[in-house]
């Protein structure tokens, strides 16, 4: 592939948003330039043939997942980042410097690599052509089973989490011993946390 | 490949971010941009052998992000309520 005109904006927008995210002070904004970032990369993604992971970027990534950074950072009132001290953050020019070489041989690496020889029949990375694979219980149907799966534990995990009587319920003994006869361990602990707020 | 580069920039400065940034928050932003650049090398890869594999794992990708923001900002929210700070410098009870 040419770099030409695309290919070198593209790339300055990708790092000038990413050093926004590390370097800005205010955690909103940093969170702002997130979203940037990820427009950016979905741009790329439908330059490089992967349309429904470009829309699913933009949906998830920018839509939902730093919408929820922002409602955090605000809720907590965490704008300003500049607060404790270590070793660490006194001496950014480490990090820096470790960052470089990370750069360093990760880039090395990844212009050794050599593109196997052959026509790349992608189909526009359109939904057409990633459904099958993604159904297929030969390929990765089970794979997104468990990844369903992930998602609701981690919808329960995150409710249970953030409940106020699970942190009370913490320093002594557990409210209610768990149920081992449950079908569905997850959901019957969350049925039985809201039973304890309505007490 | 010009995004392998990008991906390996990027992934540089989330590292660096996730470093020298001091709120938990802002270590956890950091971390996503990391992931992202992991993403972004794996649609790359696809984009150069002609596979679409690589894409699917990039959907699950995105799929695990969303459950480990929300278990982790959750966890943030609970440390907060508890501490009343998310200072990664301040929360080391677990440092030797």
């Amino acid at each position: 592939m040419s770099v030409g005109f695309w290919e070198i904006l593209a790339l300055l927008l990708l790092a000038g948003t990413a050093i926004a995210v590390v370097r800005l002070q205010n955690a909103v904004h940093a969170a702002i330039a997130l979203i940037a970032n990820f427009l950016v990369v979905a741009g790329v993604y439908v330059a490089l043939e992967a349309r429904f992971v470009a829309m699913v970027q933009i949906i998830v990534y920018a839509g939902a997942i730093v919408v929820l950074f922002l409602f955090v950072i605000m809720l907590l009132s965490a704008a300003n980042a500049n607060v404790g001290q270590d070793l660490m953050p006194r001496l950014p020019w480490v990090a820096g410097l470790g960052a470089l070489g990370l750069a360093g041989v990760l880039i090395f690496a990844v212009t050794r690599f050599q593109p196997p020889t052959g026509p790349p029949s992608l189909g526009g990375g359109l939904p057409q052509a990633l459904g099958p694979l993604l159904y297929d219980p030969e390929k990765w149907l089970y794979a997104l089973l468990v990844v369903g799966f992930l998602l609701l534990v981690a919808t329960v995990a995150a409710v249970v989490l953030v409940e106020p009587e699970r942190i009370i319920a913490a320093t002594g003994h557990p409210a209610h011993p768990r149920r081992d006869d449950q079908p569905n361990p997850p959901l019957a602990e969350q049925k039985d946390e809201k039973a304890v707020v309505k007490r | 490949m010009i995004w392998l580069v990008a991906s390996a920039l990027l992934f540089s400065i989330g590292a660096y971010g996730a470093l020298t940034r001091r709120t938990a928050i802002l270590v956890f932003l950091s971390i996503e941009l990391m992931l992202n650049a992991a993403a972004l090398s794996l649609i790359s890869f696809s984009k150069l052998t002609g596979s679409l594999d690589a894409q699917v794992v990039v959907l699950f990708i995105i799929a695990i992000a969303a459950a480990e923001v929300a278990v982790g900002l959750g966890l943030i929210v609970a440390i907060f309520r508890r501490r009343e700070t998310t200072s990664v410098d301040e929360l080391r009870q677990l440092r030797g």
